[in-house]
């Protein structure tokens, strides 16, 4: 069970377009053990889905990977050849992506997407393929699985379509899942029963899941563990219930304000300000623009990722001297 | 939550077969289309007389204009007019398709290629679509043609005329197909099989292809017409097969009479006014079920 599945060090990934290099991920790193699941939260642009394509070497251009180490299984993936890299994909990592409706291909019928995976990565026959198509609908809780299998993603609810994503996503029984986004595009009812399945799936699989979201709630929920990102750069990372407790970054105090709850009467605590140009960072410390504890030093210099104690790491000057407020919950 | 109703066939053709035949104009335009191909299957058949026959003129009626016995009239050479516009349906239709189809071909696989990868090969694509598409066309297969005639005689007749229209012919496919493909690249279904394994082609031709196929199969339906546009151009201007019957021939004997025996020239070109309406109409009918962009 201690075994690092995952484990990203200093990962850079930069864009180069023409307005400039964008930093997407500057620095990144991430420990992920077997079983576990873990959160990686931060705003939109903070670098969580770059984070995914990054491992799995699907990075758009023009974005590459410029720095740092991602090892795999105890293999470094940044130096693999292109064709060991697509035996990976899908087969032993794959990804849940946010929009069910654009990433499934609107031409072809459920059945067609599942065995398209399975007889690209299984010597199946199509007949096999069917029947192990059949037997993952059902997994995923979908109900009359020989009609749906014949339907088109246009036919089904948001729902329905992202049961049929996960579907895929576990055909070929990956150890390690990326959930990006995976509830944003549904409704909320919805989406309490889709991470309701994820979380059983989790189970059920023993299956190591990465859970990439800006929801504070997704991540109580859902994890163990979690990263807190900002412009590409780690902020915080703790076991979620210390996070939750005992916040030592400013970050992830003001997130932890920014979610609402059923019970509370004082006003959402915006945080104010954009997420930074990547093109040309904030210096020091990249959130200091936005952060209501700032002084001089941060401004000028970039704090290092500390140790709090033992598992819990806080990259901020004042990590000691704050007293920050989290949620008891 | 389950569904009691029946299902109607959902898959992107059956939709887009039923848009269709709603649409009015797109229908008329496909019965046109469909009566010309009956024409040019099994009118050669039924015609009184064969094709190129001077026979006309042996039994006296050279010259004449439209009858019962003579339809469409008689040229002054004595070739019937009506056998001679039949006969030359599935001339000017088999230019027209199968220019068509090879130039589809082609196009969709330069196109896509192009579109789908980076760096030299895509910049060397590009350059020579763009360069096909910038050059005078018809002069060219004017020259192809005169240089070629020699082939001409020895029987390559309208296939030869094919194989330059298709030559010339594939650049404007290639930069639509080109355009989608660059824009079905960054699909998050694509990107999606990506993460799930699969491999360039696979990408391309699975994925990518059969999300272009539709304007590809309206663009394609409209340059069957203007292949057949072309066809009659070349022809009337002298450049293409004096053995085998076509509208564009046709009018280019009927024209120096216009005057006098004015059928000759008009009942040819009825033919290619009409053949070509119809496989426009069709053609917007197609674009219309395949592309809905208006509330019905």
């Amino acid at each position: 069970m201690d075994e690092k599945l995952l484990e990203i060090s200093n990962l850079r990934t930069y864009f180069f377009t023409e307005a400039g290099v964008v930093k997407a991920l500057d620095g990144m790193s991430l420990e992920v053990y077997k079983g576990q699941a873990v959160g990686l939260v931060g705003e939109s642009g903070s670098g969580k889905s770059v984070t995914a394509q990054s491992v799995l070497r699907i990075v758009p251009r023009p974005g590459r990977i410029v720095d740092g180490s991602v090892k795999f299984e105890g293999e470094e993936l940044l130096t693999k050849k292109e064709d060991e890299m697509r035996k990976l994909r899908g087969r032993k990592m794959a990804i849940v992506f946010q929009d069910p409706t654009t990433s499934l291909n609107p031409l072809y019928t459920v059945e067609k997407q599942l065995t398209d995976i399975l007889m690209l990565h299984k010597d199946l026959s199509k007949d096999d393929a069917s029947k192990q198509a059949l037997h993952l609908l059902d997994r995923v809780g979908i109900q009359d699985p020989e009609r749906r299998l014949k339907t088109y993603p246009h036919e089904l609810s948001g729902g329905m379509k992202q049961r049929i994503a996960i579907a895929r996503a576990l055909a070929c029984d990956p150890v390690l899942l990326f959930a990006d986004e995976p509830t944003t595009n549904l409704d909320v009812t919805i989406q309490a029963q889709v991470l309701e399945l994820l979380k059983q799936l989790q189970r059920e699989l023993n299956m190591t899941m990465v859970m990439i979201t800006h929801d504070m709630g997704i991540i109580a929920d859902m994890t163990e563990r979690v990263t807190v990102l900002y412009a590409g750069k780690v902020m915080e990372v703790a076991d979620t219930q210390t996070l939750f407790k005992s916040p030592k970054h400013p970050y992830t105090e003001a997130l932890l304000k920014a979610v609402p709850s059923v019970k509370q009467t004082r006003a959402l605590e915006v945080i104010p300000g954009n997420i930074p140009n990547l093109i040309e960072p904030p210096t020091g410390c990249v959130f200091h623009p936005r952060c209501k504890y700032a002084k001089d030093v941060c401004v000028k210099k970039e704090p290092e990722l500390e140790r709090v104690e033992e598992g819990h790491y806080a990259a901020c000057h004042f990590w000691r001297e704050l007293e920050l407020e989290g949620r008891g919950g | 939550m389950s569904e009691a109703r029946p299902r109607r066939a959902a898959s992107q053709w059956a939709v887009a077969w039923r848009r269709f035949k709603r649409n009015k104009s797109g229908l008329i335009g496909g019965a046109i289309v469909v009566f010309f191909i009956l024409v040019a299957l099994v009118g050669p058949y039924l015609v009184p007389y064969p094709a190129r026959s001077y026979q006309s003129l042996y039994e006296g009626d050279a010259g004449d204009p439209p009858s019962f016995k003579h339809p469409f009239g008689v040229e002054v050479s004595g070739i019937d007019v009506f056998s001679e516009v039949v006969d030359s349906t599935k001339n000017d239709l088999y230019v027209g398709l199968a220019a068509t189809l090879i130039t589809t071909l082609i196009g969709v696989a330069i196109g896509a290629l192009a579109g789908y990868f980076k760096g030299a090969v895509s910049d060397i694509l590009l350059g020579v679509t763009q360069m096909f598409f910038v050059i005078p066309v018809l002069l060219l297969i004017l020259l192809f043609a005169r240089v070629f005639s020699v082939l001409v005689f020895k029987g390559l007749g309208l296939t030869l005329i094919v194989l330059i229209l298709s030559f010339f012919g594939w650049s404007s496919i290639a930069f639509i197909v080109r355009g989608e493909t660059l824009r079905l690249k960054e699909m998050e279904f694509v990107q999606a099989a990506r993460s799930l394994g699969a491999r360039p082609f696979r990408l391309l031709f699975r994925h990518i292809v059969p999300n272009i196929l539709s304007p590809v199969i309206v663009i394609a339906t409209l340059n069957i017409a203007g292949f057949i546009l072309t066809e009659v151009v070349v022809s009337f201007l002298g450049f293409g097969d004096p053995n085998t019957s076509t509208w564009g021939l046709l009018l280019n004997e009927g024209f120096p009479y216009v005057r006098t025996t004015w059928w000759v020239a008009l009942f040819p070109g009825l033919a290619v006014v009409f053949s070509v309406l119809g496989f426009n109409l069709m053609g917007d009918g197609l674009s219309d079920a395949l592309n809905p962009r208006l509330r019905e």
